[in-house]
């Protein structure tokens, strides 16, 4: 039961007193930046979650020895009931030279000075692909597409390349480019063309590039001529490692956009036979093996967490299996586990937001012990009254607690209210303000996104709310309990 | 012969000051009758308040009894002890001890909301405001039901005091220097109007004070000395 005083006087109290505002205003505060802070970073978790879903095929076997080819693996794998398709890759890095530079845009390496951005250097990590096989694992024609989407965003019209459209599937392998478009690139470029434009086929392998480096080299045109330049350890005869460089010429094919920044910054997509060319493993050489470094794979649809965990140590037995005895354990990781570094930095840093958040929740519960502290101290004269009317010592409590209870409630309804309707009016309120002000509270195209991406999770609306409530009550309990405990003889001492 | 409404029997009560034990009552017998009008004067710091609050309960005894009707109440649960003191006894305070935040009408009302969960008051506000406003005209401030204790004279205030002891109808009124704070007029009206009241409703009344004269209008004068009490009849 509750003493009618209790809440009368609570009442009475939290309207007399101004200063209860702004302890409600703390906890509004705080319900608010709680969800729309964690909102906007949900949405930004879950797009690049997207982003590194769409770059990474669903599965991949790696750590592969040294000279592996791909036919056993492929046949192993390809055995299993849980996989659809797979597909050979093989990773290497290089660097790229474009042929043709304007004037007044000479690469600063030139100039005698040591750069280390790799994107200027022309760094890349290589990654030869089988077209045909790697279509069937990883939407290879659609990061080729989105690249079209991802230029108009920063208002640059490029169309997609059409290599992968290419209706000869060996000239597709190849990603070579329409013959006169490449006939055209190699005058631009200065080089002798003794055949005739109708006469001309192309013999540049292509070589797709991620389209953050298109900043870098903005000249760049569809066949243009780039030097690739890539080196090895090789064990020579007599056992000694040695270091072999390999050059060869490929064709500026276009760009290709996953949306997942650390891809498309580093990696250029080329034919794998042409790498495996440089390697020594010409695919007209008899003795050659079709080299891979990893096989991607691609499983059935509508697999259950269960079963793709299963598939997972099946097929890594499978591969491990068909390697030459006494190689090092190969793995087999699912799209999380290839990314294992990157997305675990994501979860810190939203989980740091969230204990951010929580400090924020932690001063607004200060400010209400604070308020109610001082208002026990404030009001000892009326408390040793109420014992005096025969108030217990649990209703004279119950004034305060009541005090904290409703800043609290209504604090909190007010904060989620306030923050569901910031996180529901976002965008519109970032146009609003962009279109008024030219100011951008969120910069979408930081991120190449067309809208700030909000997701607001109930689950999370309801956690925030009644932690929110539980725990300004369980501080309001302090002071409640100091008041409970107050000797009210002490009120009537002598003035 | 009929019980005492109110008995402090042999009570001591002492206070720790660091490793000290101050006695401040060195066991006091004090019975009230019912309808019994008591003075107890003694010396600054001769321990008066000291036992009105061990007698109203706000304060325990450190031995000895205290007694309602006959009954030990003195070592009941502190709830317990809370509703006897609402229903038993009604406090009257030098200071008047009105709430800020609160109208005379509104610290009048609190008496009734003690004991009542808030739902049992809502259903019989009605009548309680009733009570109250009767009780305020009686005291004369039919016309300052609204007004806050800053908006109300010494006098007024220690009015709207004595209409809050009396409104969850004590058997007893403990009233500690009720005119010490009031000029002689003011006291004099104040005086008059309780101890009509007293009268009118047959409420045994322990009055603590320093005015002999207004001691000699009671029934009985007790005098505290040296922690203990020493009664005298009052009347001539
Ligand atoms: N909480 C306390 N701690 C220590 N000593 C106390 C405490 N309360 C009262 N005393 C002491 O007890 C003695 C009696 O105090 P009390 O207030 O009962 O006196 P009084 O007779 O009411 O005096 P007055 O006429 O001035 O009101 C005093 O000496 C006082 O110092
Ligand atoms: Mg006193």
């Amino acid at each position: 039961m509750i003493a009618a005083f209790s809440p009368f006087l609570a009442l009475r109290y939290l309207l007399t007193r101004r200063i209860n505002l702004l302890a409600m205003f703390g906890v509004t505060f705080a319900v608010w930046a709680m969800i729309v802070v964690n909102s906007v970073f949900t949405g930004f978790v879950s797009e690049i979650r997207t982003d590194v879903r769409r770059a990474s095929p669903e599965m991949m076997l790696t750590d592969l020895p040294l000279d592996t080819g791909y036919e056993p693996l492929r046949a192993a794998l390809e055995a299993d009931t849980a996989v659809a398709a797979t597909a050979p890759r093989l990773r290497h890095h290089g660097l790229l030279q474009p042929l043709r530079v304007p004037k007044g845009l000479q690469p600063r390496t030139e100039a005698a000075e040591l750069n280390f951005d790799h994107m200027e250097s022309g760094f890349a990590l290589l990654l030869g692909i089988d077209p045909a096989r790697e279509e069937a694992v990883t939407p290879l024609r659609q990061w080729v597409a989105r690249s079209e989407e991802v230029f108009a965003l920063h208002h640059v019209m490029l169309p997609p390349s059409t290599v992968l459209l290419d209706p000869d599937p060996d000239r597709r392998a190849q990603l070579l480019l329409p013959d006169a478009t490449e006939w055209l690139a190699r005058r631009r470029a200065g080089l002798a063309v003794d055949t005739p434009k109708s006469e001309y086929r192309s013999a540049w392998p292509g070589v797709l590039l991620g389209w953050r480096r298109a900043p870098y080299t903005p000249w760049l045109r569809e066949g243009d001529p780039i030097d690739l330049l890539t080196a090895a350890s090789v064990p020579t005869t007599d056992g000694t490692p040695q270091l072999r460089s390999h050059r060869v010429r490929v064709a500026f094919a276009g760009y290709f956009a996953t949306g997942y920044r650390a891809f498309d910054e580093t990696t250029a997509l080329l034919p794998i036979e042409t790498l495996r060319t440089m390697f020594g493993q010409d695919i007209h050489d008899p003795d050659s093996i079709d080299l891979v470094t990893d096989v991607a794979i691609r499983l059935q649809p509508g697999l259950s967490a269960h079963a793709i965990t299963a598939a997972r140590d099946r097929l890594q037995r499978a591969a491990q299996a068909v390697l030459p005895a006494g190689s090092a354990p190969c793995s087999v990781l699912d799209w999380q586990q290839q990314n294992t570094v990157f997305l675990s930095a994501v979860a810190t840093e939203q989980a740091m937001m969230q204990f951010v958040l929580f400090v924020v929740m932690l001063v607004a519960a200060f400010v209400i012990y604070a308020v109610l502290h001082m208002m026990v101290v404030q009001k000892w004269k009326d408390i040793g009254i109420l014992s005096a009317l025969g108030g217990t010592p649990r209703a004279v409590g119950a004034v305060f607690l009541l005090c904290g209870v409703v800043v609290a409630v209504l604090g909190t309804a007010l904060g989620t209210g306030l923050g569901t309707l910031s996180a529901l009016s976002l965008n519109d309120a970032n146009e609003w303000l962009f279109a008024t002000t030219g100011l951008e509270l969120f910069p979408r195209r930081l991120f190449d996104l067309q809208q700030v991406p909000v997701r607001l999770d109930p689950a999370w609306l309801v956690q925030v709310a009644t932690g929110a409530i539980v725990f300004a009550v369980l501080v309001a309990l302090f002071p409640a309990r100091k008041a409970a405990r107050m000797n009210p003889v002490q009120a009537f001492a002598h003035e | 012969m009929s019980t005492p409404v109110l008995a402090a029997a042999n009570v001591t009560k002492s206070y720790r000051l660091g490793k000290r034990e101050i006695p401040v009552l060195r066991g006091v017998d004090l019975a009230l009758m019912p309808g019994e009008r008591v003075a107890l004067l003694g010396a600054s710091g001769a321990g008066k308040s000291t036992l009105l609050h061990v007698l109203g309960l706000l304060d325990a005894p450190t031995s000895g009894q205290v007694l309602f009707d006959g009954r030990p109440v003195h070592d009941l649960p502190v709830a317990e002890r809370a509703r006897l003191r609402h229903e038993h006894t009604g406090f009257v305070f030098q200071f008047y001890h009105l709430i800020p935040e609160l109208t005379a009408l509104q610290n009048v009302l609190l008496a009734r909301m003690m004991a009542t969960s808030t739902l049992a008051y809502w259903r019989t506000r009605g009548a309680a405001r009733a009570a109250a406003m009767d009780l305020l005209a009686q005291v004369g401030l039919q016309d300052r039901l609204h007004h806050r204790p800053s908006e109300l004279s010494g006098g007024e205030r220690q009015r709207v005091a004595i209409a809050r002891a009396l409104l969850a109808e004590p058997k007893v009124v403990l009233a500690d220097e009720p005119t010490g704070n009031l000029d002689s007029a003011t006291a004099a009206g104040v005086v008059e109007l309780m101890f009509s009241i007293q009268q009118q409703r047959g409420l045994a009344f322990l009055l603590v004070t320093h005015n002999e004269d207004l001691a000699r209008r009671c029934d009985r004068i007790v005098r505290m000395r040296d922690g203990v009490v020493q009664g005298e009849p009052a009347r001539t």
